[in-house]
């Protein structure tokens, strides 16, 4: 009986999943074999002339300087998610009850997120003039002789970046963590501040941890999401100055859409997935010591 | 109540859906296979426009100008004369995306019968694939003798895959005002030394910049000097380190830390500055540019100014001015698909166009280059009626009558922004000049060793 | 009859919504909760300064674009830029009917289909079940830029390249989608889902009756989340769509580049329409974040 019912809930889960697998594997899994072949070839699109290389594309990426310089700014790029993370975290609790008008500011706190990408690239590089812009202006205020040249110079164009990318995902982590708010039963909270516990015990004490799996979505693919992003940046600095702020995924779109060097970027490509894969793989066996389901 | 209605929709539709999903999933299968031959044969059948059906024909020609800039006028013109052939404009951004929104099309073999390219670069993938003919086919029009000597700088494999069809102009706009008001004459042939005094002087007498550049010209200098003096150096190594790149570094980096006449570059470019604007609006004396300023400058009502500008040749790096070439030449390359079914059809709209057909484009600074079309007439439309606030005997001198050779940039994508890379980084001050073109040379160098 | 059963959590709740509502205006205003309030208004300024450049912006003049420093509201508000997007040559009014057409269609595929592989991922135990899922989310790793050759080559070859189809079937699955109605699913308290058990009650059902009425908020945050995606997809449109009566909203946008500029007054005139959508997706969705009926059910 018991190995029948388990079948029959093997077929159930199928059941569930079918329709969108297959949907996964039509626009998602035959692609990626497809690109994972190509890796192999020397194809450049639009030239239907296609040869086997093996391993050179992943020879000449390991040879490949900017392949380094891109792996490093897509770290420090990576960097803005857990901050974004958290930031939306405190504005999600805030917004959740604590304060009045809660609606519009929810609203307001969403906005980056569905603004226009040219006007957001636009505004950011006014706010980020080095020599006349209103952040430098008001960092002088405070007593700053030199600030930062920001968008404009090697050395901190990528803190730029960063900070726009928090800026830009605190609203869709936050909306996230709203959600996953409204499951925290309410008496858990009310019972805690009859105990006598302070609002920031309530929330790192209880709601930290029952909003983790949350939490831990929103690190899992806000990584993946972080690391495949290319059109802000592409939109601001087109990877610039210098290369300062080309980070793989742009790298990746270089190569495939200015250069067609599909092979190659499929090459870089398969690199980036590996690392994400490890990364998540981490992630997901980590989950088990902070994550309560 | 609103999600629950949603959802119930959306089980009605699954079971469709699921049928079609399904469909699919086999199609695709067998379509993968297809694709993973490389083989790319199922697409040039689907040509659109049937050539055997009665009616006119119908052509498409895809280029990157706004119809509203022109293109759209030319083919109403041409409509108009010419019920058996309908032509209609389709407009892609040339930029990254919208040319692989072009190649898409042409190797899906959707209905492109004409097409512009704007670049060698992009010329060159389409003739690998096949998309662009060769045309000697047609023997009725000799390219050589309508567009002039500078059309040849477009053959490859000593072949025309298309036409030029716009004289290409690249100057400097000089605010004459100012220019006079500083005792400056105007130049008609000068070095990056002399163009740093002027930018310099004109810095004091009271503007923000001397000279601003905008980007598309930006590196034209180096490219000039790399005609001259080769890409490569004899040994078939590259020429990246030549002393006319490291001038052009140094004059430039000096005019922007020492003079402050010309903006920093990554100044520049992270504030997307408007060059035009400040050229127009009196912030910037003189600006590096091409043709295409003549639309915002004669567009008083937008750009409103109160000088008359002048134009200037770019300034040259060498010391000789005999070899100095400078970009520009003959551009706008069309191409005929060659899978269109109305090769003929679409050779002869192309003809037409480049013969003067074009004219319309000229208020955009698009001076047709075939000399069948009235030159004088285009000139005036580039001036848009506003003649009199621009200095027309040094317009014509830089247009055609400096005699100084062009060239078209033939470096390669990867190269042209790898080489900005390093300039940029110099300029920025994250290396030193010999830095910047060791690193130049040494990626150059690679470059040539991948695709020898 | 399921109607009636899921409403009435519904209805009570928008009553004792209205009742609190009552109450808050007999409410003293608690100095914390105004304090609070006014810091997170000061940063919500921050959030939307692009947001007020954009509207500003398609009311300037083309000069006025650049001034510096920035004029937020211009002086005079030129509507002629919001009515040249609407009445010009471009057929705006189209691409914005297909985008919406296109992103409505893929938003409620995508949420039904996620939530049904999200039920079977959290609350079946099927053979395979964790490494299927971690296959799944591999596959939100693969860079999408060179997806598009192969997908490219496979819609071509099914018909479906140059229709909204292109657009529409993928977009129904989303990877994302699943991860995250997983995590919702998992966090529901099994003592829900077990007394329905103990009733006779199979997996469809509780997934119908139950979990997604549950998930009301999660549902809502999926919607939201998913439709602003559709609706701001560039590449996918670009590289799939070639007629023009077939064009996207963000497709739309490119028409206002020009060759060497780039006329932002236009582009953020259409920009400015093209975010209305997405902003009402979110009010109304915004309506079911809510205190979910989870919440207040364990109590027992």
């Amino acid at each position: 009986m018991g190995k029948s019912w388990l079948k029959r809930q093997s077929l159930l889960g199928y059941a569930f999943i079918g329709p969108n697998m297959l949907g996964v594997l039509v626009f998602f899994i035959l692609p990626a074999i497809y690109s994972f072949y190509l890796m192999f070839t020397d194809y450049r699109f639009m030239n239907p002339e296609l040869h086997f290389v093996g391993f050179d594309n992943i020879k000449r990426m390991l040879g490949d300087e900017l392949f380094y310089v891109s792996l490093r700014n897509t770290v420090v790029f990576l960097l803005s998610v857990p901050v974004s993370i958290l930031l939306a975290f405190l504005v999600a609790a805030a917004l959740n009850k604590a304060v009045y008008w809660k609606k519009t500011l929810r609203a307001l706190y969403f906005m980056p997120y569905i603004t226009s990408g040219v006007a957001v690239a636009f505004v950011w590089m006014l706010l980020f003039q080095p020599s006349d812009g209103p952040i430098n202006g008001l960092l002088r205020a405070i007593g700053v002789s030199h600030p930062p040249g920001w968008l404009s110079t090697t050395d901190t164009s990528m803190l730029a970046i960063d900070i726009i990318w928090v800026w830009f995902m605190l609203g869709y982590n936050m909306i996230i963590y709203l959600a996953a708010l409204q499951e925290i039963p309410e008496e858990l909270l009310e019972a805690a501040k009859i105990d006598g516990a302070k609002p920031w015990q309530i929330m790192g004490r209880i709601v930290w941890p029952l909003v983790s799996p949350t939490t831990f979505l929103l690190l899992v693919t806000g990584l993946i999401m972080s690391i495949k992003t290319f059109g802000i940046i592409q939109a601001i600095t087109q990877g610039g100055p210098g290369n300062s702020t080309t980070v793989l995924s742009l790298f990746i779109y270089q190569n495939a859409f200015r250069y067609y060097e599909m092979g190659y970027a499929s090459a870089i490509s398969w690199s980036l997935f590996a690392i994400i894969l490890i990364f998540t793989a981490l992630q997901w066996i980590g989950q088990k010591r902070w994550v309560h389901y | 109540m609103r999600g629950q209605s949603q959802t119930q929709a959306g089980t009605g539709r699954k079971k469709r859906w699921g049928a079609a999903v399904s469909g699919l999933l086999l199609a695709s299968l067998l379509g993968g296979c297809v694709g993973m031959g490389g083989n790319q044969q199922a697409t040039g059948a689907s040509g659109g426009s049937e050539a055997a059906a009665e009616g006119p024909v119908k052509l498409t020609m895809w280029g990157g100008v706004p119809p509203e800039n022109g293109p759209q006028q030319v083919v109403d013109d041409w409509n108009a004369k010419n019920p058996d052939i309908q032509v209609e404009y389709v407009r892609y951004v040339n930029d990254d995306d919208g040319n692989l929104k072009l190649d898409t099309a042409l190797s899906t073999g959707q209905n492109v019968d004409l097409f512009v390219n704007y670049a060698k670069s992009n010329l060159d993938k389409r003739i690998k694939s096949g998309v662009a003919l060769d045309l000697a086919e047609f023997k009725d029009y000799d390219i050589d003798k309508m567009i002039g000597p500078e059309a040849a700088s477009w053959k490859i494999d000593d072949k025309y895959y298309g036409l030029p069809t716009t004289r290409n102009s690249t100057f400097v706009a000089l605010n004459a005002d100012a220019l006079e008001k500083a005792g400056l004459p105007i130049p008609q042939e000068w070095t990056w030394d002399e163009a740093r005094e002027y930018a310099r002087k004109l810095k004091e007498s009271g503007f923000r910049y001397g000279l601003v550049q905008h980007t598309a010209s930006y590196s034209d200098p180096l490219d000039s000097a790399m005609v001259a003096d080769g890409y490569t150096k004899e040994d078939g190594t590259s020429n990246m380190d030549d002393p006319l790149v490291g001038k052009w570094l140094e004059t430039l980096n000096a005019m922007m830390k020492e003079d402050g006449s010309t903006p920093p570059l990554g100044e520049q470019l992270t504030s997307k500055m408007p060059v035009e604007n400040l050229f127009l609006g009196g912030d910037a004396a003189m600006l590096n540019i091409g043709g295409w300023l003549l639309r915002s400058s004669n567009n008083q009502k937008d750009f409103p100014r109160d000088f008359k500008i002048a134009f200037a040749p770019v300034p040259r790096l060498m010391e000789n001015a005999a070899d100095y070439t400078t970009s520009g030449g003959v551009g706008d390359i069309i191409s005929v698909n060659a899978k269109t079914p109305n090769k003929e059809a679409a050779w002869k709209f192309l003809k037409w166009y480049a013969d003067g057909g074009m004219m319309p484009m000229a208020p955009g600074g698009r001076i047709p280059a075939s000399s069948a079309a009235d030159r004088d007439e285009a000139l005036k439309q580039m001036l848009g009626g506003q003649e009199a606030t621009y200095d027309q005997p040094s317009l014509e001198y830089v247009m055609f009558g400096s005699g100084i050779p062009t060239f078209n940039r033939d470096l390669s994508q990867e190269m042209v922004d790898m080489r900005a890379q390093e300039y940029e980084k110099y300029f920025l001050g994250a290396q030193t000049a010999e830095e910047a073109m060791a690193n130049m040379v040494k990626q150059h160098n690679a470059f040539l060793e991948k695709n020898k | 009859m399921e109607n009636v059963k899921t409403e009435r959590p519904e209805a009570s709740r928008g009553a004792s919504e209205n009742a609190a509502r009552r109450a808050r205006f007999g409410e003293v205003l608690k100095p914390g909760k105004v304090l609070l309030t006014l810091i997170m208004s000061g940063f919500a300024l921050l959030m939307i300064v692009p947001f007020v450049w954009m509207i500003g912006t398609s009311f300037k003049t083309p000069a006025e674009v650049f001034q510096y420093p920035v004029k937020w509201i211009p002086t005079t508000l030129h509507w002629e830029h919001h009515i040249r997007v609407w009445t010009g040559p471009d057929g705006f009014a189209t691409y914005y009917l297909n985008s919406i057409k296109i992103s409505l269609i893929s938003t409620v595929g995508a949420v039904f289909l996620s939530s049904l592989a999200a039920y079977g991922f959290a609350r079946i135990k099927f053979k395979g079940r964790e490494p299927l899922f971690l296959l799944y989310l591999s596959m939100m790793m693969v860079p999408p830029q060179v997806l598009f050759v192969p997908k490219f080559i496979m819609f071509d070859a099914i018909g479906i390249y140059n229709t909204h189809w292109a657009l529409i079937l993928p977009g129904m699955f989303t990877i994302f989608g699943v991860f995250m109605m997983r995590q919702f699913f998992m966090s529901v308290p099994s003592e829900i889902t077990e007394a329905a058990f103990i009733d006779g009650a199979g997996h469809f059902r509780i997934f119908f009756r139950l979990m997604l009425p549950l998930a009301k908020p999660a549902i809502a945050t999926l919607a939201i989340i998913d439709f602003s995606w559709h609706w701001n997809d560039y590449e996918n449109a670009l590289v799939f769509l070639l007629d023009k009566n077939l064009f996207t909203v963000p497709l739309g946008l490119q028409n206002f580049i020009m060759e060497n500029t780039v006329d932002y007054n236009g582009m953020m005139a259409a920009a400015t329409a093209g975010i209305v959508p997405m902003l009402a997706v979110f009010l109304v969705g915004q309506r079911y974040i809510i205190q979910g009926v989870a919440g207040s059910a364990v109590k027992g």
